[in-house]
């Protein structure tokens, strides 16, 4: 067991390395324009534009360069640990920007989480007990628009008709709770909350549906109904465990997936994330701040397939010597 | 920070006793930090106090707010209006007056010698160095300044204002105590600069915000580009709220300063060692100004029409403009100033089809100009361009229109005429057959308002047999992109172009002087006066279209230089812009580098709380130095100064 | 072993005197699953719908300019403001209204249904096939090529999909040519691609996982034990038997690359401005909040985007149940 978690460790690391490496080929390495020149002002002589390389540390051969950030990430840099460097549009160090919007980021996927989940599966639930009813037609019917609705048509629909024509809740932007507020915080993280729990509470109502439904199926579950269980207990006791099982691992890589920045709902609505911030730097060429959200973003997927997989060969030996 | 208000307040009443007392010995008498009266007589009548409130999607420094590189417009206008001072300043004026200098530190604007080469400054008495530096600005201070310009680790990015042109100064100094030769400081009141050769718009460049004065004692802890902006010590009537608690004892000492985060807000309070009896220029009405950055604009505009902010600046969102246009309630609070920026198309010079004049020339027929304002928001967005420098940095060609059509709308018939005289044209119709015409690149911005351009020019094109493929990408890329020589752009429509100081000169030269062009990061697009030791370098690709077009050197490409170097030994005044009226006149009729669409404006929104609203022409903002702001706010209750 | 024929059966159960049903008649599978699909009513409305699709997306160009006179890229300027803001709605004259540039609303919605069935088409397709090709020689092979292609697939899997989305756009925007030589170019090309870059690995594992548990079987044995050459083996008992779950997970994916498709475009990486787009309409009229002013821009293509999904999904839903033995179908 031990060794089959530091193997996968050992792999962690190596896809890390790789996904650096990638980074640097694809925005650094094959754009046919130098990116130095951008931050070299308005008219960017050669001596400025050498200089401006020299100081951000671009003028070294691409593997050194890459091998000075790998080294500082683990042992830090002048900023200290971890050595995320800074940042080429300010000039300043780039760990508690990186941090802040990395909170903002947990905030807006956990709320949504916990909505997509008491939302979700409730429903997947009773629309297995009831398969092909009333409730389970609409049910279904609600999961499938939410699996074809994208954030960013809700989105704008949702600050049509909630902030713009009714006035209901105010419109975009993120406020801190400890400078605004608990109602200024939490009202503007509704909108944001629900439209991105809507895609997720859709696939797993329709998710826990078919694995419930399965399982109810099986012979363990009769079983249990012959020996006279009451339903629910039946349900509760013996179908949800394992038709749950799956549901929280796909909730590990969904919410890995996720803390790397929900791009498209933060630009929607204007949250100061993680995955905002990474739109912005690419916008803006600045290379340490790209690497170091593509390396938290790569960290928790990898990380949460990793306990997903650990978990898993805990539960099935089988799995440990694939 | 109340408790340190307390202390400075008292001091200053001590001193002011003291001087009472005992008549006056070195130090001047130190105003109160609160209430200033200001400059005298000026005052009269606008509200003292109050907080200025503003917000920006993004600070967009280019370099940390280190005004030894910094090129941003913007902190250019808080710098000169409100943080620091140097040699000389502007007035915070619109129109030509507001691009002319005036004296700050100096006492007048500089006497310059007979042969046009030494110029000779004298500092005014008792300027103090804001908290915690505390002391006398002396003509060393000035002459610190150009040796940060100097140093090449630093990075000044417009130092080519300088090097090459004071003598001694060619921006590669390693350290930034090298004196340099050319600027010499014979005693703590008196600055004389010795200049290579004449040049008449040096007092323009002395009154950049590079060559204000920086104390030593803070600044030369920093070697790097970009590091001190956090540690930026006032000379103004402002400084950064939390100056006074830096510790400068030594460099290991120094945090940055509390009120400026690079990502979230800047807060200024009242430089307590600013004595309003030295400064003509500045009234300093408010007692403090913030700027909170929020990504959010709409938000932001939301809130000034709210009242919870006091102004904006930047073209407002489609929604908004509207407002502010039809409103009746809102006439007054929206402004469009002259930007003294030029929003152009650029054709290089060295790929086909715009090799060929006669293209280029149809090019600047054929754009629907009027089209193209409307896409940006109409009159309120700037007015449509004829010619290359906008009429408020050079007002003779106000009414030159070389390219002119009815209703600026283009012509189709006379962009045939031209494109009928170009050898890409085989049948002279008016519409070019050659396939060079097809799938031509065309570089373009991949938001609003530019991204409208796209269909409009796809269409204007097409009907001179152009078939355009546009490319829209992120701001930063498309610059690189096209000052990226070997990329070999085309055409290119994401540039604009502002003044960097109100003189011709100082918008014209780098766009079509070979000292202009580069391999990377050349700013002459067009590549006007390319030879071919540049083309050479810049690799093979650039080699063989330059070969190309020139015929292998027989057929050089027309070049510039030394029409500018006639021009740039004039001395300021009509001649000079006369000279420079000439060259654009050639440029535009004979190279056709350009087609210029729009001189652009400045915007403004301002809430009912600003009073004595003044727009500052040099550098495209609110005149700080001249407004004041009822919404009687403190320092202290916005961010606890 | 010889199979007994449907005739056969029918002629047994007649001489015994019972009338023989249709359920125990042999059907090929895929009869089975055909006469399956068929009764979900649901799945063949969504299926009707695309064919309703891909009928408007064939005749865009015919509909543009027959019935509606306007083309897609033809500017009316005429319909705008002083300051540039579209004055005109859903009309007579223009059915979903004006953008910001003068365009028929309507006509480019049309249109954007070839880009998103082409490129989510394309892209699947593509996907689809890289994914079998690595798949089957992961499974099939082992040995190092399995780990290669399998950790290349982790890999692929771990990587922020969005962002490298747009690095790799904005690369190859650059140039005149693109990327590869001119083969991917900004546009069409370049957004199935990259596509089909990040989805490919879905599909393979499937295979590769279907061709490890099919490899051990026992048929595979006996086929082997004859002396049947490997790539025979591949496609003759493999590959059919892949059929069903890359049906499967195929549908799966069509409809969330109409949805990376509409993404890439919505973040200005996807399709150029003259192409049509759903994404880059509803991108347009969410910029500035335009949609306070011009709520048509927004909703049009949006329901259309919405709708196709919804198909798409329908129909694939339709085509698992039918697929899979254990769900029970009705009408």
């Amino acid at each position: 067991m031990v060794r089959y978690i530091i193997r996968r460790l050992l792999w962690v690391m190596v896809t890390l390395l790789v996904i650096t490496l990638l980074t640097y080929l694809i925005f650094f390495v094959m754009p046919p324009t130098d990116p130095a020149i951008n931050f070299a002002g308005k008219q960017p002589t050669e001596e400025l534009v050498a200089e401006v390389k020299r100081q951000f540390g671009l003028d070294k051969p691409l593997l050194v360069q890459y091998g000075l950030f790998v080294k500082r990430i683990f042992l830090g840099d002048e900023y200290g640990w971890p050595g995320l460097g800074f940042s080429f549009s300010t000039r300043s160090e780039l760990k508690p920007v990186i941090f802040e919007r990395l909170l903002i980021t947990v905030q807006l996927a956990l709320g949504a989480a916990i909505l997509w989940l008491l939302v979700g599966i409730p429903i997947g639930i009773l629309s297995a007990l009831r398969p092909r009813s009333i409730f389970d037609r609409f049910a279904m019917g609600f999961a499938l628009f939410g699996v074809s609705t994208p954030v960013f048509f809700l989105g704008p629909v949702m600050l049509y008709i909630f902030w713009f024509q009714l006035g209901w809740l105010p419109g975009s932007g993120f406020y801190p709770i400890g400078q605004y507020g608990f109602w200024e915080w939490f009202s503007h993280m509704i909108m944001p909350w629900t439209v991105l729990a809507l895609a997720f509470a859709a696939f797993y109502a329709r998710m826990t549906r078919g694995n419930l439904i399965e399982t109810m199926g099986e012979d363990y579950i009769r079983t249990a109904r012959a020996k006279g269980l009451s339903e629910r207990r039946v349900v509760l006791k013996h179908g949800l465990r394992s038709a749950l099982t799956p549901i929280v691992t796909i909730l590990g890589l969904d919410l890995g997936a996720l803390l790397g920045g929900a791009i498209i709902t933060e630009t929607v609505f204007n949250l100061q994330g993680l995955g905002n911030y990474a739109i912005q730097s690419v916008f803006s060429g600045d290379l340490y701040a790209i690497l170091d959200v593509t390396i938290i973003a790569a960290f928790f997927i990898t990380f949460a397939n990793l306990v997903v997989d650990v978990v898993y060969a805990f539960l099935d030996p089988r799995v440990r010597y694939t | 920070m109340k408790k340190h208000l307390t202390i400075v307040a008292l001091l200053a009443a001590l001193a002011l006793v003291a001087a009472a007392c005992g008549g006056d010995e070195e130090e001047p008498a130190e105003t109160g930090a609160t209430g200033a009266t200001g400059a005298t007589g000026e005052t009269a009548g606008f509200t003292q106090g109050g907080v200025v409130r503003e917000e920006l999607t993004d600070f967009g420094f280019t370099n940390g707010f280190d005004p030894t590189g910094e090129y941003l417009g913007t902190a250019w206008s808080w710098y000169q209006q409100m943080l620091i001072r140097g040699l000389l300043t502007y007035p915070g004026r619109a129109g030509a007056e507001g691009n002319l200098q005036v004296p700050d530190l100096a006492t007048d604007l500089g006497q310059v010698s007979a042969d046009g080469l030494t110029i000779t400054f004298t500092l005014k008495d008792g300027i103090m160095f804001g908290p915690p530096v505390n002391r006398e600005i002396t003509s060393q201070d000035i002459a610190f300044a150009f040796q940060r310009i100097n140093t090449e680790s630093l990075i000044a990015q417009y130092g080519n204002y300088y090097c090459g042109t004071i003598v001694g100064m060619d921006c590669s100094a390693k350290s930034q105590d090298e004196p340099i030769e050319g600027i010499e400081t014979p005693d703590d009141k008196t600055i004389v600069f010795t200049l290579e050769r004449p040049t008449g718009d040096m007092i323009y460049r002395l009154a950049q915000p590079a060559t204000y004065a920086i104390p030593q004692e803070v600044a030369g802890c920093f070697d790097k580009a970009g590091d001190y902006g956090r540690y930026l010590i006032a000379s103004g009537p402002y400084m950064i709220n939390g100056s006074d608690q830096l510790d400068i004892t030594s460099c290991d000492t120094l945090e940055p300063i509390s009120g400026y985060d690079p990502d979230k807000f800047m807060q200024l309070v009242r430089n307590p060692n600013w004595d309003p009896e030295t400064d003509d220029v500045r009234l300093a009405n408010f007692d403090g100004w913030v700027l909170n950055i929020n990504s959010n604009i709409e938000d932001s505009y939301n809130k000034l029409l709210n009242g919870e902010l006091d102004l904006l600046h930047g073209a407002p969102p489609a929604a908004f403009l509207q407002q502010y246009l039809t409103n009746p309630d809102l006439q007054d609070n929206f402004f469009s100033e002259e930007g003294d920026r030029t929003w152009y198309i650029t054709m290089n010079l060295l790929v086909p089809p715009f090799d060929d004049v006669n293209v280029r020339k149809a090019a600047n027929y054929i754009v629907d100009k009027a089209a193209m304002l409307q896409a940006t928001g109409g009159e309120s967005s700037g007015l449509i361009a004829t010619t290359i420098e906008p009429p408020s940095v050079l007002p003779d060609l106000a009414d030159y229109d070389p390219y002119a059509t009815p209703n600026s709308a283009g012509d189709v018939d006379l962009a045939k005429a031209a494109m009928a005289e170009s050898k890409y044209d085989s049948d002279g119709d008016g519409v070019c057959d050659d396939p060079v015409c097809d799938n031509v690149l065309m570089i373009n911005r991949n938001y609003e308002p530019w991204s409208e351009y796209t269909p409009i020019l796809q269409d204007n094109f097409a009907e001179i047999g152009i078939n355009l493929k546009i490319r829209e990408l992120d701001v930063s890329t498309a610059y690189t992109t096209i000052q990226t020589t070997e990329n070999l752009i085309p055409i290119a429509v994401n540039a604009g172009w502002g003044k960097d100081y109100g003189s011709p000169f100082g918008f014209n030269f780098f766009l079509f002087n070979t000292a202009g062009d580069s391999c990377e990061g050349s700013v002459n697009y067009s590549h006007i006066g390319m030879g071919e030791d540049l083309a050479k370098e810049c690799g093979p690709k650039t080699l063989a279209a330059w070969n190309a077009v020139t015929d292998n050197g027989a057929n050089p490409l027309p070049n510039v230089d030394a029409d500018m170097d006639a021009c740039v030994a004039l001395p300021t005044g009509p001649e000079y812009n006369a000279c420079w009226a000439a060259l654009d006149q050639k440029l535009m009729e004979e190279i056709v580098p350009w087609v210029p669409y729009r001189w652009g404006a400045a915007n403004i929104a301002i809430g009912d709380t600003v009073e004595n609203y003044q727009f500052d022409q040099s550098a495209g903002l609110i005149a700080y130095s001249q407004i004041a702001v009822t919404n009687g706010l403190t320092p202290e209750e916005l961010f606890g100064a | 072993m010889s199979q007994v024929t449907d005739d056969e059966i029918a002629e047994a159960t007649e001489q015994l005197g019972v009338e023989p049903s249709s359920a125990i008649i042999g059907r090929t599978p895929w009869q089975i699953f055909w006469s399956r699909f068929r009764k979900d009513r649901v799945a063949l409305g969504a299926a009707g719908f695309l064919v309703f699709l891909v009928l408007v997306a064939l005749f865009a160009p015919v509909i543009a300019e027959h019935v509606v006179h306007h083309g897609p890229n033809d500017l009316y300027r005429e319909t705008l403001s002083d300051i540039g803001l579209p004055e005109v709605g859903p009309s007579v004259e223009f059915w979903f209204g004006v953008d910001t540039s003068g365009r028929d609303v309507f006509v480019r919605t049309i249109y954007g249904a070839r880009t998103s069935l082409i490129v989510a088409l394309l892209a699947t397709g593509v996907a689809v096939l890289l994914g079998i090709i690595l798949g089957s020689l992961a499974g099939f092979h082992g040995g190092w090529v399995d780990t290669v292609i399998s950790r290349t697939i982790d890999i692929i899997l771990s990587l922020p999909v969005l962002l490298f989305s747009i690095g790799i756009a904005a690369t190859c925007s650059i140039t005149a040519e693109g990327c590869l030589g001119g083969l991917v170019e900004p546009g069409v090309s370049l957004v199935t691609m990259i596509i089909a870059l990040f989805t490919w690995p879905y599909i393979g594992r499937i295979v590769r996982g279907q061709v490890l548990s099919i490899r051990e079987k026992e048929f595979i044995e006996a086929a082997r034990s004859i002396g049947a050459r490997s790539s025979r083996i591949m496609f003759r008992d493999i590959l059919p038997n892949l059929a069903a779950p890359i049906i499967v997970y195929g549908t799966l994916i069509i409809p969330s690359n109409i949805l990376f498709e509409a993404a890439l475009s919505f973040l200005g990486v996807g399709i150029p401005p003259d192409t049509p787009s759903w994404g880059r309409m509803i991108s347009e009229a969410s910029r500035g909040q335009l949609y306070t002013v011009a709520w048509w821009m927004l909703l049009f293509p949006g329901i259309a985007l919405v709708l196709t999904t919804l198909a798409f999904n329908l129909v694939g839903d339709g085509l698992r149940d039918a697929l899979d033995p254990r769900t029970q179908v009705t009408g």
